[in-house]
């Protein structure tokens, strides 16, 4: 008998009207989505105008800091011997955060410990003015901080660090235009003195040789690393695109949130309506015995039918409609060039969604008629 | 035939015309007040008002990734009428794996044209190469006390770099999802050299200058340099930033008030006010055939009670003003509450920083116009579907 109502309630003439109420309402969701999909994708085709560079650091797992950031010296030396075969250039760093004593005044500033300051300032495309410091108590000064504290090539500075303090002889002032030029480079051993602790570093810096393929070596890097180790990007475009996109996405779940409402009390009317309007046919199937469950099922499967047949509608409408939208934009003002599209994973989660609202809708109102009683209505 | 006398409508049957009404005007707040308020966000992100103009280039895509000569602020800032200029550097960055932006400023200039108050710590000096200060909404989101280090890695270039927090501020406006750096910190960030900003903002007097005036200063700036400034004693940038002159095309740069400068970049994307207000109208509309449908259920399941009316001489109009007069109420409120509703959910989620847009909290405001629009939407809409219903 189910095939034989559901036939007699689809044939009523408000189910067109029905699906297209809900139609309607998925296809605002559809269009947003596509519209919000173009604008994700704008941010990910800016990224790629931007050079991606191939610095990584090594550091400690808890630290949110390079300057906490403690790394066993052997480890370190191990670790370097490791990677060295996926690695352009591979750096231990010691970085401290120490008060510089100048002749003109004092200030809190980062110390950078390198083993080959030569090196570190030819990777770093310095420029350095005077020369590259050799002994324990030679310095090389970033150029802001030279200009800060008023600092010349060979004056004298004191670093202290935890009331131990080491005297340097200022031999080159350097330019990179990046941190650096803010920090003070020098000797590892001269920051070992600088802490008394010989034991451990801040970090590793290494970049991956051009020939190896970056994701791989990687991830082969990160399963030589111990657990309290971790390695991070320097430059991280990709996250910051993949964060502004979730936060785009949401605000889409949080508005979504409201159009899946607005789809259940659409599906409560559709049903309030169905049973408003289909007493007599109620009766009707009541009166060939039907049992007070299958005029529930009936009510949940009209309804939740009507919305599938909505949701599908509402996708195709929101689809054309943003493409048409769209396409007149064009035409109206050439520079406005927006592309809009759906995936094909939302267009079934926003089926599936729209189903599950509607069932949620439609439940009270299916329940409330199983338990009317159709025979004591007038034919 | 008076009919206001006979109270004739079930209140559980309004229940499914009161629900999509209130849903319907909580999409509608909702998507009207967050659209706009991200636009106004949007639009003010680099100052409001017509006396603050920027220098900017004129080829970027984004406000955040152009640059042009910093020599330039000294050059504008002498015209006469020019009263503050604030050379920024925006580095779009990441910090515990979340998106943020910080700006290189000079300190003295930018707190002439933004208003800052120091909640915890001390503002932030041009010497301060190792600190930032933060705004408060950054700060609740990060979680983020005085002293705190924080591991900064570029979007722009291949750096990293570690920066304490020196204070916490309050300036009401965008700034507030933001942290302050040195100048020359931003520059390293973006991936500039010392004699390059991403912008200049200016505080100018609209009476004496105008952004076609600058823009012929800068023109002429490009085509014959004005001779540097020769001894005296040099201001705090140039003791500290070691700058030099660089020429440049006068088609790279672009004069032009803040606002109206946000306002373009949107557009290049069709985005106006208006068009957000359209959507949001339309978003409405179409879930109006729910409330069109909830309408005639109420119409059908009061079928015996209109035709008793109907038996005992009321006209199909007098019932049809009746009913009017009986539901508009009822559907005004409900859209009220509507409104109420979508103000609440907003204000939640603002408290709790669930919305960024850019990193940026929205700022939402349901202004009048708004809820004008949405009252006379349902009036209308209720209005048309009970006066062209067919009263049996």
């Amino acid at each position: 008998m189910t095939p034989l109502a559901m036939k007699m309630l689809f044939r009523r003439g408000g189910t067109a009207g029905s699906a297209l109420s809900v139609a309607l309402i998925v296809a605002i969701l559809t269009s947003m989505n596509a519209g919000v999909n173009y604008i994700n994708l704008q941010a990910q085709e800016l990224g790629t105008l931007v050079n991606i560079g191939e610095t990584y650091i090594i550091i400690s797992q808890n630290s949110t800091s390079v300057s906490d950031s403690r790394i066993d010296v052997s480890l370190a030396n191990q670790l370097t011997r490791s990677i060295d075969r996926y690695v352009e250039y591979s750096l231990p760093q010691k970085i401290l955060s120490a008060t510089i004593i100048t002749k003109s005044g004092n200030r809190t500033l980062y110390v950078r410990g390198v083993e080959d300051p030569e090196n570190f300032f030819k990777l770093g495309r310095a420029y350095v003015n005077g020369s590259i410091a050799k002994g324990e108590a030679e310095a090389n000064v970033g150029e802001i901080v030279a200009r800060i504290l008023a600092i010349d090539l060979g004056d004298e500075v004191r670093l202290t660090v935890n009331n131990n303090a080491v005297k340097f002889k200022v031999v080159g002032i350097f330019k990179t235009l990046t941190q650096l030029d803010g920090e003070i480079i020098v000797s590892m051993k001269a920051t070992m003195q600088l802490t008394k602790d010989n034991n451990k570093l801040s970090l590793i810096e290494f970049a991956i040789k051009d020939k190896v393929d970056g994701e791989e070596a990687i991830n082969i890097i990160t399963e030589l690393l111990p657990r309290d180790l971790k390695v991070v990007k320097a430059q991280q475009l990709r996250d910051f695109i993949q964060n502004m996109n979730q936060q785009t996405l949401t605000f889409m779940s949080l508005w979504s949130v409201t159009i899946y409402a607005v789809a259940a009390v659409a599906s409560y009317i559709i049903a309030t309506r169905l049973i408003a309007e289909s007493r007599d046919e109620m009766t009707m199937i009541r009166a060939l015995g039907a049992k007070k469950r299958m005029l529930f099922t009936l009510v949940l499967i009209y309804t939740t039918a009507t919305a599938l047949l909505g949701s599908i509608l509402g996708i195709a409408l929101g689809t054309v409609g943003t493409q048409t939208a769209s396409t007149i934009l064009r035409w109206i003002w050439p520079s406005v060039n927006i592309t809009p599209f759906l995936e094909a994973e939302q267009a079934l989660q926003t089926i599936l969604l729209t189903l599950a609202s509607s069932t949620l809708g439609c439940l009270y109102p299916a329940l409330r008629s199983a338990r009317t009683r159709y025979m004591e209505q007038p034919l | 035939m008076k009919l206001m006398s006979f109270k004739y409508f079930k209140r559980q049957r309004i229940l499914a015309l009161v629900l999509i009404l209130v849903l319907a005007s909580t999409l509608f707040s909702i998507t009207v007040s967050s659209l706009l308020g991200f636009y106004r966000g949007f639009t003010a992100y680099l100052g409001e008002g017509e006396d603050i103009v920027l220098i900017y280039n004129r080829k970027s895509r984004t406000p955040f990734t152009g640059s042009v000569p910093v020599y330039l602020t000294e050059r504008i800032g002498a015209m006469n009428g020019v009263l503050v200029s604030s050379p920024e550097a925006i580095a779009p960055c990441v910090a515990d794996d979340e998106a943020i932006f910080l700006r290189g400023i000079i300190p003295g200039d930018f707190m002439k044209l933004n208003q800052l108050s120091v909640l915890d710590g001390e503002l932030l000096e041009l010497s301060d190469a190792d600190c930032m200060i933060v705004g408060r909404n950054l700060a609740e989101r990060f979680k983020l006390k005085l002293g705190d280090k924080f591991l900064i890695h570029s979007v722009l270039t291949d750096q990293y770099m570690e920066l304490r927090i020196k204070g916490i501020y309050e300036s009401h406006s965008a700034m507030d999802d933001e942290a302050l750096v040195p100048l020359y910190v931003g520059q390293w960030l973006v991936g500039v050299d010392y004699s390059h900003v991403t912008l200049i903002r200016f505080k100018i007097d609209r009476g004496a200058v105008s952004p076609s005036t600058i823009f012929e200063e800068v023109a002429k700036e490009a085509s014959e340099p004005s001779p540097a400034r020769d001894g005296g004693e040099k201001p705090p940038i140039d003791r500290i930033i070691p700058g030099v002159r660089t020429s440049f095309s006068i088609e790279d740069v672009g004069v032009e008030e803040a606002q109206g400068l946000m306002k373009s970049y949107m557009d290049r994307y069709g985005v106006t006010r208006e068009a957000l207000l359209v959507v949001s109208v339309l978003i409405f509309l179409l879930s109006s055939a729910s409330i069109t449908a909830a309408l005639k259920i109420v119409l059908t399941q009061h079928t015996g009670e209109i035709g008793v009316l109907r038996s005992i001489g009321a006209s199909k109009r007098t019932m049809k003003r009746d009913i009017l007069i009986k539901l508009l109420p009822w559907s005004l409120v409900s859209s009220a509450m509507g409104i109420l509703m979508a103000t609440a959910t907003l204000m939640i989620t603002q408290e709790n920083s669930y919305l960024l847009v850019l990193s940026h909290r929205v700022s939402f405001n349901l202004d009048l116009f708004s809820m004008a629009t949405i009252l006379i939407l349902v009036s209308l809409l209720v209005s048309i579907t009970i006066l062209r219903s067919d009263l049996k």
